[in-house]
């Protein structure tokens, strides 16, 4: 209890990583970098603020330092979000924000492990997990306290290796692993219960052996208070942060409509979205 | 769901399986090879946006090494097209082939080789582009890079031929483009290692040796975004560099 007081107190009072404005940057280079995408990002915005601000620990502020946590984004399409925050980091310069998708640039539609920052080479899904199942095994067997923290889309869990990820987890009692799905009812090609159902997903993660909690994913308290309550909790067993995200969420004319998968910006929809956003951007 | 359209296949029906290249093949290959290429079944392959198609998003959607994969499993017929009248003729043949093919679409934008449909494709053959002089080297291309072959061919007044179909390539046309010409030249948005550059040095080296320029990806992943234009650049795949790397092997100065 302690703790969680002590992060609300955090989150009050510490103005980093605020979601208006990290939304504001990811629109910014989707719009000079004329690409997709944005709904993507826009429902792990939350999700991510949390994580950057109260969880991971990175010494130094060093995005290669050995003693980081991890975060694999295994939805490599989000990864303008968490461009955003490594932006707020320090890690990326304004001229890589301004200059995204120019001929020579560094950051890419997808997670490049190259990148300072971005654990895994993602985009092509199902990968990013089982990195992360093996990241967090190593550092279990080093008796490191690290942890790992690995953001999936629940589109993504259509693939194979992430069960198969989940497996080894539990049979290996990885408790230093989260998984935290990214459940805003969309894919690509149209809503997850259309394209492929996951039925009673906490019930399936459960049953495969890990900690599991359901939060409201745009909610920063709720996700942080899940996030201490799953590492406090279910010792020997890997956890699962099951977020109700909206895709495009933040500005309204893009919540849920999942044209915005695959949509660009003109500077109309830039303007009007940028205004839905409010001053806090 | 390629392991489905090899179920599909052995109950009579004739699936064509379509996805980016980066996922069919590559993503896919072990099902490719043991539920379809083994037994041999009558599924088309299509890889769509191969090469640099996805300049923009990175490794997992770019595919440089497909055709080297594809080509070296057994029963596998590997095409690839220059442009839309290839294209045709390549689903032609696909789809009467009867056998496991990967059809790979790279990119389709960059202009026509041909003026107009093609004859129906025959088993390995090289379709020649243009005619040249016989005392310099010929230029053999695959895909999108046929465009550039054409142009360069032009400029220096080469032989030029295009390659849709890669496995199997035929000794005799690629053994006749080395005797007519002095020296060959190939060139593929692919690594240089296993693809048509590979395949050509695979039948000269054994059937008629000549000097061989491979002009394509060497050993290694694109290192930043940008348009496909900008990463042929990176790769030295783009009109100029490519024209600046023929002639030197000529031995002439730039034009």
């Amino acid at each position: 209890m302690t703790k969680k007081m002590r992060n609300s107190t955090l989150l009050n009072s510490d103005h980093r990583f605020l979601p208006a404005r990290m939304r504001r940057t990811v629109l910014d280079m989707a719009y000079s970098g004329s690409t997709v995408h944005i709904g993507c990002a826009f429902s792990i915005v939350e999700i991510l603020t949390v994580l950057y601000r109260n969880h991971l620990r990175y010494p130094d502020n060093n995005p290669m330092a050995d003693g980081r946590d991890y975060l694999v984004l295994s939805k490599g399409h989000g990864v303008m979000a968490q461009y955003a925050c490594m932006h707020e980091l320090g890690w990326l310069t304004d001229e890589q924000i301004k200059g995204y998708f120019e001929d020579g640039s560094d950051l890419k539609g997808l997670s490049d492990s190259r990148v300072p920052g971005l654990e895994v080479t993602s985009g092509s899904l199902g990968h990013g997990f089982s990195v992360g199942v093996g990241i967090a095994l190593g550092l279990m067997s080093k008796k490191a306290e690290q942890k790992v923290f690995c953001l999936v889309g629940d589109g993504e869990l259509n693939e194979g290796p992430i069960w198969e990820g989940a497996l080894v987890a539990a049979h290996h009692k990885i408790d230093n692993l989260m998984m935290i799905v990214d459940k805003n009812g969309f894919q690509a090609m149209g809503p997850t219960d259309d394209v492929l159902a996951l039925g009673d997903l906490a019930s399936k993660l459960r049953s495969f052996g890990f900690e599991t909690l359901e939060v409201d994913g745009h909610d920063e308290d709720e996700l942080d208070s899940a996030i201490h309550r799953l590492w406090a909790t279910g010792v020997g067993k890997p956890k699962a942060l099951i977020a109700t995200t909206v895709k495009g969420k933040g500005v309204p004319f893009m919540e849920s409509d999942n044209s915005w998968h695959y949509t660009r910006l003109n500077s109309q929809t830039y303007a009007d979205a940028i205004a839905a956003l409010g001053a806090a951007a | 769901m390629v392991g489905m359209a090899a179920g599909l296949a052995r109950v009579g029906f004739r699936p064509f399986v379509y996805g980016l290249a980066a996922f069919v093949p590559i993503r896919t290959i072990e099902q490719i090879k043991l539920d379809i290429a083994h037994d041999d079944l009558p599924v088309v392959l299509l890889g769509d946006g191969a090469g640099f198609v996805y300049s923009h998003l990175g490794t997992s959607h770019q595919s440089t090494e497909d055709i080297a994969c594809t080509r070296s499993i057994p029963n596998m017929t590997v095409l690839s097209p220059a442009d839309r009248f290839e294209m045709e003729s390549c689903m032609n043949y696909a789809y009467s082939a009867k056998q496991p093919v990967y059809l790979r679409m790279g990119k389709s934008d960059r202009g026509d080789v041909h003026t107009g449909p093609i004859d129906a494709l025959k088993s390995g053959q090289l379709i020649k582009l243009r005619d040249g002089r016989t005392d310099r080297p010929g230029l053999i291309a695959t895909g999108a890079m046929a465009v550039t072959a054409l142009r360069v061919a032009e400029e220096l007044n080469l032989m030029a031929w295009s390659a849709p179909m890669l496995k199997p390539l035929d000794s005799k046309d690629v053994c006749s483009a080395a005797s007519i010409t002095k020296g060959l030249v190939t060139l593929e948005e692919h690594s240089i290692l296993g693809g048509l550059g590979g395949a050509v040095a695979e039948i000269i080296s054994q059937d008629h040796p000549t000097r061989l320029l491979r002009l394509g990806v060497e050993d290694r992943f694109s290192s930043h975004c940008g348009s496909h234009a900008y990463l042929l650049h990176e790769h030295g795949l783009d009109d100029n560099s490519v024209l600046r790397r023929v002639s030197e092997f000529c031995g002439l100065s730039l034009p």
